[in-house]
């Protein structure tokens, strides 16, 4: 999957611009806060509708704008997109492909699949299982489009069931609030749907993402180690999910909250057989980061048929010379691959390379 | 923004829900460039709606007098109710006619985020109705989504002990509908609820 150029106007700090771009790997370099970044960001948001750095529109557009425009092509083993998304400051985006309106976010998103990695991903190596949650909610979401809904039907779920348990004025002895069979049921169903997926998504990221950080830490540099810790297992799931409600009933009863489910998984890494969250260095943390981002583009790309667009936001800070070496060497045979760098010394033989200066590109 | 009593009726236009400022601005000044039989009419309706539509003392849904409409009719099948969460809902199923029983309406879905619990549905009226009056059968017709489905979950394990036939409406595909442009989920659920030919 390639994009082949991209158009963006009042998008963050970019006025108007437009760049043409290569199957291989391209290198946008520049100095700090010269807008790498949010250009990579504006490709990714045209694949994918959301950014990877924020959850509102409100940033991307430019100060003083009302709305930005993106355009692009994307060009797919099978077909071409004309990708058209206006990005309102307030109120509802447009999204257009090959000039006909778009619905849903999925109906794109299956059409057109990216990857971003970019240094807040450090969090999932180093931060609250929660960030690990929803790297595995994004990888499965990557995976399969269709299921983009059911993280938020299980979060809706546990809020409602949490309120209840919260709002109960009775005693823990009386049997619990009135309606919490009801909501119950509604956890177990969405639990094990968000739990099945979760499971799947890891098993296709877990060997892929060990081979992908023994290539980037070379001999003698460690391994990965990726494992689902879910919350509830069993089989069948459904009937351990209620067996482990059932068991923790009392408790919930105290602790007025949910305390079985997929909002307590976490995903194990472990780096050189300690856990990368207390003990890994930051560049082994990092090469972890980006390990799980490859892997995610590599099960992709085994589920579509083709490579996904990679985009990598300044993936070298933080590795040694040879760990840089080594990723450089490894992008040529990812497909498209579209890279930041603040420095044209780091470009990788062999790239396109895109000058950022100001909020303009110039193109070499 | 606008002076006056042109502004003030946007104002409470769009307190309505489903209009936003712009349709409240729309309507209001519609309302006001048209006759002023129309805009009196119209004022009229309100002000009776609110005085006169009561709920019927035996299923609740809007009525005109005490029963309603349905529960006055000798024709309607006293056995079999079917439970919606709103008026509308029980107008929606009556279009299609399907429905030879009588109805009731809960008057809500059971929501802990909204702060409606068991309490403040018409839970315990329908409990009285099913032994009351012989009930053999409760369709509940709760709306099929999460909030929906924790209702009918409930009033099911409610009515349980009674051992009264309680059905749920079946999830699936639209009729007359394209199987491509169903959504994931309610192609999974139609294929869950599949039938022997």
């Amino acid at each position: 999957m390639q994009l082949v150029w991209l158009e963006a106007r009042d998008f963050r700090n970019y006025r108007e611009v437009r760049v043409e771009l290569g199957a291989g790997l391209t290198a946008v370099a520049g100095a700090n806060g010269q807008g790498k970044t949010n250009l990579l960001e504006a490709m990714y948001y045209l694949c994918s509708l959301v950014s990877p750095r924020v959850s509102s529109d409100l940033p991307l557009v430019r100060a003083g704008a009302d709305v930005a425009i993106l355009r692009g092509e994307v060009a797919t083993s099978g077909s071409r997109l004309l990708i058209e998304v206006e990005i309102r400051a307030s109120g509802q985006n447009r999204v257009q492909v090959n000039r006909s309106s778009v619905r849903r976010k999925r109906d794109l998103r299956r059409q057109a699949r990216a990857v971003f990695s970019s240094p807040d991903d450090l969090a999932i190596v180093l931060g609250d299982p929660g960030e690990r949650r929803r790297f595995m909610d994004e990888a499965f979401v990557a995976n399969w489009p269709a299921k983009d809904g059911a993280a938020p039907a299980y979060e809706r779920t546990l809020r409602q069931r949490n309120r209840l348990l919260k709002d109960w004025e009775g005693q823990v002895g009386s049997g619990g609030p009135p309606g919490l069979e009801g909501w119950d049921a509604e956890l177990i169903t969405n639990g094990v749907a968000l739990t099945e997926l979760r499971a799947e998504a890891v098993e296709r990221i877990r060997e892929r993402a060990a081979s992908e950080f023994e290539a980037l830490a070379g001999p003698g540099g460690g391994t990965l180690l990726v494992a689902y810790q879910a919350s509830v297992s069993g089989d069948p799931l459904a009937d351990a999910f209620a067996a482990a409600l059932d068991s923790r009933r009392a408790d919930e009863l105290i602790r007025r909250t949910t305390l079985v489910g997929p909002h307590r998984d976490d995903l194990g890494l472990v780096v050189q057989d300690l856990a990368a969250r207390g003990f890994a260095s930051h560049g082994e943390a990092w090469g972890a980061a980006v390990a799980l981002k490859l892997a995610l583009a590599g099960a992709l790309a085994n589920e579509i048929g083709q490579d996904p667009m990679l985009f990598l936001d300044d993936p070298f800070s933080g590795l040694d010379p040879a760990r840089r070496e080594r990723l450089a060497g490894g992008l040529a045979e990812r497909g498209q691959v579209i890279m930041s760098v603040p420095d044209l010394a780091q470009v990788p033989p062999g790239a396109a390379v895109l000058g950022v200066e100001g909020g303009s590109v110039a193109q070499e | 923004m606008f002076e006056g009593p042109i502004q003030d009726l946007i104002d409470e236009l769009s307190r309505l829900p489903g209009i936003g400022p712009k349709s409240a601005q729309r309507l209001a000044f519609y309302i006001v460039k048209a006759p002023a039989e129309d805009a009196r009419r119209l004022s009229e309706a309100l002000v009776a709606a609110k005085d006169k539509v009561r709920f019927c003392t035996e299923c609740f849904a809007v009525s005109e007098g005490d029963r309603c409409r349905i529960c006055r009719d000798p024709g309607r099948d006293p056995t079999v109710i079917c439970v919606v969460e709103e008026s509308k809902d029980q107008a929606a199923i009556e279009k299609a006619g399907v429905i030879k029983g009588r109805y009731h309406v809960l008057g809500g879905a059971i929501s802990p985020l909204e702060g409606i619990g068991p309490d403040d549905l018409r839970v315990q009226e329908l409990l009285d109705r099913v032994q009351r009056d012989g009930v053999q059968e409760v369709i509940l017709a709760t709306n099929p989504n999460l909030e929906g489905n924790a209702t009918a979950m409930f009033v099911a394990a409610l009515l349980r002990p009674s051992g009264v036939r309680v059905t749920r409406l079946a999830s699936g595909l639209p009729v007359g509908g394209d199987l491509e442009y169903a959504d994931e989920v309610t192609l999974g659920q139609a294929l869950e609820g599949r039938r022997e030919m």
